[in-house]
Parts: structure tokens; sequence; C-alpha cells
């Protein structure tokens, strides 16, 4: 029990660090010389785009879910 | 854990495909899509190996573990395999003006994701589950088989689908940029099969575990 509190704010202090580390290199990557002036574009609706990164979100979300409903019924088992 | 960073990963992807990388001047927005579908095909071919590394060292062992981590590796290929196969028509649509042709790369990949689908159903199929273990395990590897004719197929024959650009003989073509945002989502999309997979593995050894005890409170 307490390894899984330890490993959960571990888990939760990695995931804020990850993401404030991600948006400082990605500043410094945009003062790099390769991206260009079109990297500051506006997108256009192209709805395709958005489509093809929501499947990619909902497939690997709905398999991270179906995982863990699954592990969640052989645990209720197990505790039978 | 490994989800954790994989999670993590994916969003500051996202944040690389939409804001910082250049636009290709001629596919314009929709190049985008790459970044998404050859890390999502990099990861499905990953898992199909490691289920039918697995699948073999099981026929040749018969250890029970490797057999459980074959399924699940072949599970997660499926998911990234379906990435895609649903992200590259999206591609298609705009640049050839379709979303789908019987080119040789996209005939054979869908023909991978079938024999993946043929993989699960055989096991559930056999009466006999030491029986529908083996018959999958060589599925499996037949399945994988099929990977390097995917890859090559745009090299041996006329194609419509694009060449590799990054894996081959005078190195890779693409700007710096653009190979940072594919390196990027081959290294995200790793991560995140390998965590989900470790998940996916531990569920089949729980399975086991309470199948056993269920076993022995009937007897």
């Amino acid at each position: 029990m307490r390894a899984i509190k330890i490993l959960s704010t571990l888990g939760v202090v990695l995931l804020a660090l990850s993401a404030l580390s991600a948006v400082g290199l990605a500043q410094e990557m945009e003062n790099l010389p390769q991206a260009s002036d079109l990297a500051r574009q506006s997108l256009r609706p192209y709805w395709h785009v958005f489509a093809a990164y929501t499947i990619a979100i909902v497939l690997i979300g709905g398999w991270a879910v179906s995982i863990a409903r699954r592990l969640r019924a052989v645990e209720e088992r197990l505790l039978d | 854990m490994l989800t954790l960073l994989g999670l993590a990963g994916l969003i500051f992807l996202f944040y690389l495909s939409f804001f910082w990388v250049s636009t290709e001047i001629r596919q314009g927005i929709a190049q985008r899509i790459f970044y998404v579908h050859v890390p999502a095909a990099w990861t499905a071919f990953l898992a199909f190996g490691i289920s039918a590394l697995c699948s073999g060292v099981y026929l040749w062992l018969r250890d029970d573990r490797l057999d459980r981590a074959a399924m699940a590796a072949a599970e997660g290929g499926l998911v990234f395999a379906t990435i895609m196969l649903t992200t590259g028509p999206l591609w298609g649509k705009i640049a050839w003006g379709t979303y789908w042709t019987w080119e040789p790369r996209l005939t054979l990949t869908l023909l991978l994701w079938f024999i993946y689908l043929g993989y699960f159903m055989v096991r559930s199929s056999t009466e006999d589950p030491e029986k529908g273990k083996r018959f999958a395990a060589v599925v499996a590897i037949v399945g994988a088989l099929d990977i390097p004719f995917i890859h090559l197929s745009v090299i041996w024959f006329r194609s419509l689908h694009p060449e590799p650009v990054v894996v081959k003989p005078e190195g890779p073509s693409l700007p710096g940029d653009m190979l940072t945002t594919l390196f990027t989502g081959l290294a995200v999309f790793t991560v995140l099969f390998l965590g989900l997979f470790l998940f996916r593995y531990a569920l089949e050894g729980l399975r086991a575990e309470a199948d056993l005890r269920a076993r022995r409170s009937a007897a």
C-alpha cells in the first residue's frame, strides 16, 4: 500500500516535470536554425489530420482502459 | 511508469507535430499525419516481431510465460496496426485522392492485420487450449514473415506508397526538425507500447493464477 502511494506520488511528480521540461525544450527548439518560419503558419482545418490524431488517442486509450478493466475483473476473481 | 512517461511524451509529440515542426511544402498540413502513421507502423512491426520471437521460443521450450508474452505483444501489435491502417488512408485521401488502393504495401499490411486477427481466432476457436497456443504460435511466426516484404515492397514493385525516407542506404532525407519530430514519435509510441505490454502480460499471469485456483477449489 505504501509502495503504491510512493509510486503514485513519484508518477505525478515525474509527469509534472515531463510536462514542464517538454514546454521548456519546445521553447528552446524554436530557436534552433532548422525550425523554419513555416512552422508558425496557422493550421488549415484539415479534418483528416485531426481525425488521424484522434484515432491514435482513442485506440491507445481504449487499449489501456480495456487492460485496466480486465485487470480489475481478474483481481476481483482472485479476491473471491 | 513507462506508460506515464509515454503519456507525457504523447503530449509533447502533439505539441511538436502541431506547433513546432515545419509544414511540408508540397503536401501541406496533411503531411503531419506522418508523425503518428510511421511511429504506429514501427510499433506494430516491433510488437509482431516480439510476438513471433516469443512464439518461436514457446514452440521450442513450451514455457507458458512466452505464450503470454506473445499474446500480449500480438494484441498491442493489432492496436498499433489498426492506427497505421486508419491514419494512412486519411493521408492517402489528400495525397492520392483516394482512401484505399490495392497497391503492394497496403495490401500486404492489410494481410498482416488479418493474419494477427486470425491469431486470436485460432486461440479462441481451438477446443484444446494447449493445441490452440501451438497453432497460434505458428500463425504469429508466419505473420511476422510478412514484415520484410512490407518494407521492401515499395522498392521491389511499382508502388504508390512513398519510398523509405529514413531507413535507406544513403541515410535519412528529411529536414532536421521533421526528423526530430519523427524520432520523438517513434520513441513515444515504443515507450507507450512497452508500458501497456507489461500490464497486458501481468494480466495474463494473474488470469492463469485465477484459473489455477479455480481448478484447485473445484477438485
